[in-house]
């Protein structure tokens, strides 16, 4: 009878889900026995506990909220929710002409702007039927963008080292990052949002000794990748720790549509760069990482960390047969007066960014303003696979599971 | 038991392998600035504080209309027949009072377009950063050489000179009717 009243009244679940509790005066229950009741409810045994991850939380990498189901220490379940980062990124590019929807895509994985201008640029150029670019506009992209994939992923292993509990390594990759945001700060202007690549070329040309610089940055940048491999990579203490949970089986992997360093580090050797060359990257001769499963299954949050530091060597020689074959030419050239591509046409194109696939759909109205906008985020495919990966651990290997993943909140919410 | 003390022992190991690491570092320059004390070199051409050279500026509002966020607002009075308000110093004649340039500096994303598209290269980037005030209003920085009663008066005045003409050209055009009704009539 009690029970009765106190479900229909003390508590109920939103349209999202979510718990809210009768917390008025006049109500004399507590609120752990109207979690516990809700939690009944849901089908969760009295033992479960449902907690909010987030939105405010170091380990979450920006705003993510999860809403974890608790057994003890055990995760029984995970729900991602998004949206606190939503800036209407693909409702905004309906109103704005093509060129101006550049400086936007730099916000979406603000960590690898260079890759988003990239994605972008290209999508428009493949509406536009754009093919023929001089030489050198197609180097300095392949450049920039393999730049930009070292830095993000230097901040991806960094904090991955700060969620396993490592504060030093992330000083120290922090250190490298700097000096390329440097190099794209003397390029661009900027150092995050670099609004460089443009439709049919870019902003600015190279400028005097910017590669002579870049060179001299590769030369003293590997040792310190071996020094952080020391550190960080072989530790054994942190072996232990991430080689044997958020293990994610292959199949699995490609059945969420995961990409870029999280399916390869199931084993899978897809990369778009190899399998789908564009720009001019069937060019230069790199290996595709995958997982091995050194000290675990394949498939581990090891493994995906794994990738990124050897993602970073093959960059690192990407970038110097780029700099070294580089040529000269005129940068402006094949910009466009006028970007007006036929009404009704539409196109898709992919890239390879740092965190995996990126897309633009892009659907023509025949002005100067894009008909619709649509962008496939990689992110926000592989945040899906947090409750796959983290069910039946501990709680504390969750955080570890997010940094594996890398997500980035911009281009999560878009 | 065998596994336990093997890692026990790698794991000694391989701390002090990222320990000699760390202390080969610590007899390295630190790469740390203090910041307010000690500042970076910036490169030419970094993208910080906008600024107008309100000189040179001939009212094309180009970089209001390429703006992506809209941050540029832009007020032009056409200038008399009579009246010669000079050059830029690129050459490009000034037919226009810009009587309001302003920008707002909270609304800018630095994309660095609106100094791409500008014919006579009077708005650019500074290489001003510490920009933060106490007040939103403060972050809109003005940019017009016109006092603001002038502004205002040029405003008027060009109202005026527009109701004029229009007047004028209804008088003329009731005018020209009457002479055709009276021709009609006639």
């Amino acid at each position: 009878m009690f029970n009765n009243i106190f479900k229909k009244q003390r508590y109920y679940f939103d349209s999202e889900g979510l718990l809210v509790v009768d917390m008025s005066p006049s109500s004399a229950v507590h609120y752990q026995e109207a979690v516990q009741a809700a939690t009944q409810d849901a089908g969760f045994s009295g033992e479960d506990m449902v907690i909010n991850f987030g939105p405010q939380h170091p380990s979450t990498h920006g705003v993510l909220r999860l809403e974890v189901v608790l057994e003890g220490e055990l995760v029984k379940k995970v729900t991602p929710h998004l949206g606190y980062l939503h800036r209407n990124f693909e409702k905004h590019a309906e109103y704005i002409p093509y060129n101006e929807i550049v400086p936007y895509t730099d916000r979406l994985d603000y960590l690898a702007a260079m890759n988003m201008n990239l994605g972008y640029v290209l999508a428009v150029e493949k509406l536009l039927g754009l093919t023929e670019l001089p030489e050198r506009v197609e180097y300095i992209r392949v450049i920039c963008a393999e730049f930009n994939r070292i830095a993000s992923h230097l901040m991806a292993i960094g904090t991955f080292g700060l969620d396993a509990g490592a504060i030093t390594p992330f000083l120290w990759a922090f250190r490298d990052r700097e000096k390329i945001l440097d190099l794209f700060e003397w390029l661009s202007g900027a150092r995050m949002l670099y609004n460089y690549i443009w439709v049919g070329g870019v902003a600015r040309d190279l400028p005097d000794g910017w590669v002579e610089k870049a060179k001299e940055f590769l030369d003293y940048f590997e040792p310190m990748m071996v020094e952080f491999n020391n550190l960080l990579t072989h530790n054994h203490i942190f072996i232990e720790r991430t080689a044997h949970i958020g293990i994610l089986p292959a199949d699995v992997a490609i059945n969420y549509a995961a990409t870029g360093p999280v399916l390869r580090g199931s084993g899978v050797k897809w990369d778009l760069r190899r399998d789908q060359p564009y720009s001019i990257y069937d060019r230069f001769e790199f290996d595709i990482p995958v997982g091995e499963g050194m000290y675990g299954p394949v498939g581990s949050a090891f493994d995906r960390y794994w990738v990124r530091i050897r993602e970073i060597e093959e960059s690192v020689k990407i970038l110097r047969q780029a700099l070294d074959q580089i040529p000269e030419g005129d940068v402006f050239e094949a910009i466009p007066r006028k970007i007006r591509p036929p009404a009704g046409k539409e196109a898709y194109f992919r890239s390879e960014a740092p965190r995996g696939e990126i897309g633009f759909y892009i659907r023509s109205n025949g002005s100067d303003i894009p008909d619709r906008v649509k962008c496939r985020s990689s992110c926000f495919v592989n945040i899906s696979l947090i409750d796959e990966i983290s069910r039946g651990q501990l709680v504390a290997d969750l955080v570890i599971n997010i940094g594996s993943i890398d997500i980035v909140l911009g281009e999560v919410d878009r | 038991m065998r596994t336990y003390f093997r890692n026990v022992y790698r794991s000694l190991i391989t701390i002090l392998i990222g320990m000699r690491q760390t202390w080969r570092h610590l007899f390295t320059p630190s790469v740390t600035l203090q910041y307010p004390h000690e500042k970076w070199d910036l490169p030419v051409g970094t993208r910080q504080q906008l600024f107008v050279n309100i000189d040179d500026c001939i009212g094309c509002y180009k970089c209001a209309r390429i703006c992506p966020v809209d941050c540029i607002y832009i007020d032009t009075v056409k200038a008399k027949p009579d009246e010669d308000l000079g050059k830029a110093s690129t050459g490009n004649p000034i037919r226009q009072h810009v009587v309001r340039f302003d920008i707002d500096m909270f609304k800018c994303c630095y994309c660095n377009f609106c100094t791409t598209v500008c014919p006579t290269d009077c708005i650019y980037m500074t290489d001003k950063y510490e920009t933060s005030v106490y007040d939103r209003s403060n972050g809109i920085y003005h940019f017009s050489k016109y006092a603001p009663d002038y502004a205002a008066k040029l405003i008027v005045d060009e109202k005026e000179a527009e109701a004029a003409k229009a007047a004028a050209r209804a008088a003329a055009k009731e005018k020209a009717m009457a002479a055709k009704k009276a021709k009609v009539a006639e």
